[in-house]
């Protein structure tokens, strides 16, 4: 019986053998995990251009952004990375280099002789490059403005102070039938990044010059009183478990009056396809006070990949960031890092919104990037949404962040 | 003379049948609990990713120290009290609906499952669509009816409650067909007699047919039990733990510590006591059953 079985016992383990090893590893083909959202979409649409240009096949994974640094930092800890090509959130820009994590792109930038100048120095600070040393290459920004309803509005000027919007907000939803403000209250990374545009627009900060933790200071305690009477006054049914998606379908909907979002948010929602009842009725402006939360990707490459896929993936990202798909992108809707984008008369021709947004990009601050900054949003949201809800009082809510965040420096 | 030479011969072909089997659960269940066991006692981070140097108690005393951890801990215990308490008193009333069902009870069974197979992130992904505050399909009815809309997942007081009633939605499938198959195992001699002696329907139930189920009943609520304390998927889409920390529950707390504290150690230690909060209940529960189950009154 058993030398019957042999055979096909062996046959069926070779074809099960074959099947499980795949194909032979012939070319690279580069993975990258990436966000859903507009910006991944664009770059999706240009990526034929390179294969047919370099014979690297590239796959994009897109999943939401609360499931993103998880799914990485298993891969970074693993003895190979299946994602050859990384996009970098700058809220990890201190954890990722710190931890060892990320090839150094420096050398790869001198040799391939990649223009470094073009990009807009902010981006560089906000992702960590330290004189040559390069852990990530910018990929797009994302600081945050508010877009408003300009039928909404009318002929009233937008406030100039953050008080006075909150005030114009909670009149709009008693006034107008509109949710006031659409905001993303949700605990993590979505509370943190909202409330950040409140606390800069108030004139406080999380640290000082020195990186002394300055959260818990009168200006810090307006600015949560200010979100705290937005969540309650002027947003959704819901705001406080709201993400990204929630305000971007309430306002796409018609129903909210502004919300305080990334600003490229608005060619997304100012297009009659997708969303007919605001489309040719939105516009950008920096957050009423001055300041808002500037964030920004970053293209990556993981140590623990071959160093053939490190070089597919180096030779992706000058493509990307190349000045001849940097305005292929930007005229597809693109956040551009490099100023010469921001500046390309055709790029304004298309989108006279790009002027605004160069102010929102230069007016943005940056939330404090260290080792810890993922476990800090998770610390400042839920004290976040504890004074939102009531379960904590502002001072309170603003000592605990404060101390959280001085606790998680020192470790 | 070896234990092996000592066995006899349907022995030995037992253990040769079960070898791979228990090879397999070896592998698969035992080795990531002992490797759990020494990250939790280890200086294993996302940071610094080496066991060494061993650090005693030291990852379960800071876990326990932690006061979010009790509050998760007595959330937890809550939860899972209210889900197996609903999923239970639910199932049980399906099950002894369908037992009265002679035509299609094949089709309400297969209807019964499809929760039962669902993804759990699947069920949450489409609930929080179903119970979105504004554009839900849920809200939008209760509005069209003159009614205020419910902030389902936003309302501290709310979210916990509805993330249990999701749960229920899902997991109580599961108990209807265990249960089910209990009721339907039962003998019939006890339900003749008794209408014979003239019972009504609901001394036959509480007289007859609960405590014949009991052994079933246990196992149910006691799996249900495990499935609860365990639950992290929920939270994770629906609340990420918020609003503030009402629907933190331990898994939750678990992940958190392994995951955005980068803390591998400490998450293991917050593993390890779920797992022995969990044991220590299955094992009381075992034995309250047991000690009615001899008891002179049973």
């Amino acid at each position: 019986m058993i030398r019957q079985l042999f055979p096909s016992t062996c046959a069926l383990a070779l074809v099960a053998a074959a099947v499980l090893a795949g194909p032979a590893r012939a070319e690279v083909t580069l993975r990258a995990l990436m966000e859903d959202v507009p910006e991944t979409a664009i770059i999706e649409s240009l990526l034929p251009q390179f294969t047919e240009k370099t014979g690297i096949k590239v796959e994009f994974e897109k999943i939401g952004y609360g499931d993103m640094h998880d799914k990485l930092v298993l891969q970074l800890t693993s003895p190979e990375s299946f994602y050859n090509l990384l996009s970098v959130d700058f809220l990890w820009a201190g954890e990722f280099p710190e931890a060892g994590w990320l090839e150094d792109l420096g050398p790869m930038a001198r040799n391939s002789g990649m223009n470094l100048d073009g990009f807009i120095p902010a981006m560089w600070d906000l992702l960590g490059r330290d004189g040559d040393t390069i852990p990530i290459v910018p990929m797009y920004n994302y600081s945050m403005g508010l877009i408003y309803r300009t039928d909404l509005l009318g002929d009233q000027p937008l406030p100039d102070t953050l008080e006075g919007f909150i005030d114009l907000a909670v009149r709009m939803k008693a006034e107008k039938d509109v949710v006031g403000l659409a905001m993303q209250g949700q605990r993590g990374d979505p509370n943190s990044m909202e409330f950040s545009n409140f606390l800069f627009a108030s004139g406080a900060d999380y640290l000082d010059a020195e990186g002394n933790v300055v959260l818990d200071s009168d200006a810090g305690r307006k600015a949560l009183g200010l979100y705290v009477r937005a969540m309650t006054e002027a947003a959704q049914q819901g705001a406080l478990n709201a993400n990204l998606d929630d305000t971007r379908r309430l306002m796409c909907a018609g129903e909210a009056f502004a919300m305080i979002s990334y600003w490229w948010m608005l060619p997304a929602l100012d297009n009659a396809a997708d969303c007919p009842a605001v489309a040719g009725k939105l516009a950008l402006a920096v957050v009423p006070g001055g300041h808002g939360e500037s964030g920004g990707w970053g293209w990556g490459i993981p140590k623990n990949v071959s160093d053939e896929e490190k070089a597919a993936a180096w030779a992706f990202i000058e493509w990307v960031q190349s000045p001849e798909i940097v305005k292929a992108r930007a005229l597809a809707g693109h956040a551009p890092v490099q100023t010469a984008a921001f500046e390309d008369a055709e790029v304004l021709a298309k989108f006279p919104y790009y002027a605004d947004a160069g102010k929102v990009v230069a007016a943005g601050k940056s939330f404090p990037i260290f080792t810890y900054t993922a476990q800090y949003e998770d610390v400042l949201g839920t004290q976040l949404s504890l004074a939102a809800s009531g379960q904590a009082t502002v001072e309170e809510a603003l000592a605990a962040a404060a101390k959280g965040l001085a606790d998680l420096m020192a470790q | 003379m070896s234990a092996l030479s000592r066995m006899s011969r349907t022995a030995r072909t037992g253990w040769a049948f079960a070898a791979p089997g228990l090879s397999l659960l070896v592998i698969v269940m035992g080795f990531p609990l002992v490797f759990a066991v020494l990250m939790s006692l280890s200086s294993l981070t996302l940071r610094h990713f080496r066991l060494a140097p061993f650090k005693g108690f030291e990852n379960f005393a800071r876990v326990l120290g932690d006061p979010l951890f009790w509050e998760a801990t007595w959330l937890t215990i809550r939860y899972s009290v209210v889900t197996v308490t609903g999923e239970f008193v639910i199932g049980l009333a399906l099950a002894l609906m369908l037992q009265k069902v002679a035509r299609w009870r094949g089709v309400y069974f297969a209807i019964l499952t499809i929760p039962m197979a669902m993804s759990p992130i699947a069920v949450a992904l489409i609930w929080r669509m179903l119970l979105q505050p504004n554009l839900g399909i849920v809200n939008q009815t209760l509005r069209g009816l003159g009614f205020e809309g419910v902030d389902w997942f936003g309302d501290p007081g709310l979210a916990l409650a509805t993330m249990a009633a999701v749960d229920i939605w899902q997991q109580t499938s599961f108990v209807v067909l265990i249960l089910a198959a209990g009721l339907a195992s039962l003998p019939r001699e006890p339900y003749e007699a008794a209408e014979v002696d003239g019972a009504g329907a609901l001394q036959q139930f509480f007289y007859i047919t609960l405590p014949m189920l009991r052994p079933v009943a246990a196992i149910v609520v006691v799996i249900q039990l495990i499935n609860e304390f365990r639950t992290y998927d929920l939270p994770y889409v629906l609340t990420r733990g918020g609003p503030g920390n009402a629907t933190e529950v331990l898994s939750y707390f678990a992940y958190r510590r392994a995951f955005l504290g980068l803390a591998l150690n400490e998450g293991a230690a917050a593993s390890w006591i779920l797992l022995i909060l969990v044991l220590a209940l299955t094992v009381v529960f075992f034995r309250l059953v047991e000690r009615h189950e001899t008891s002179p009154g049973a």
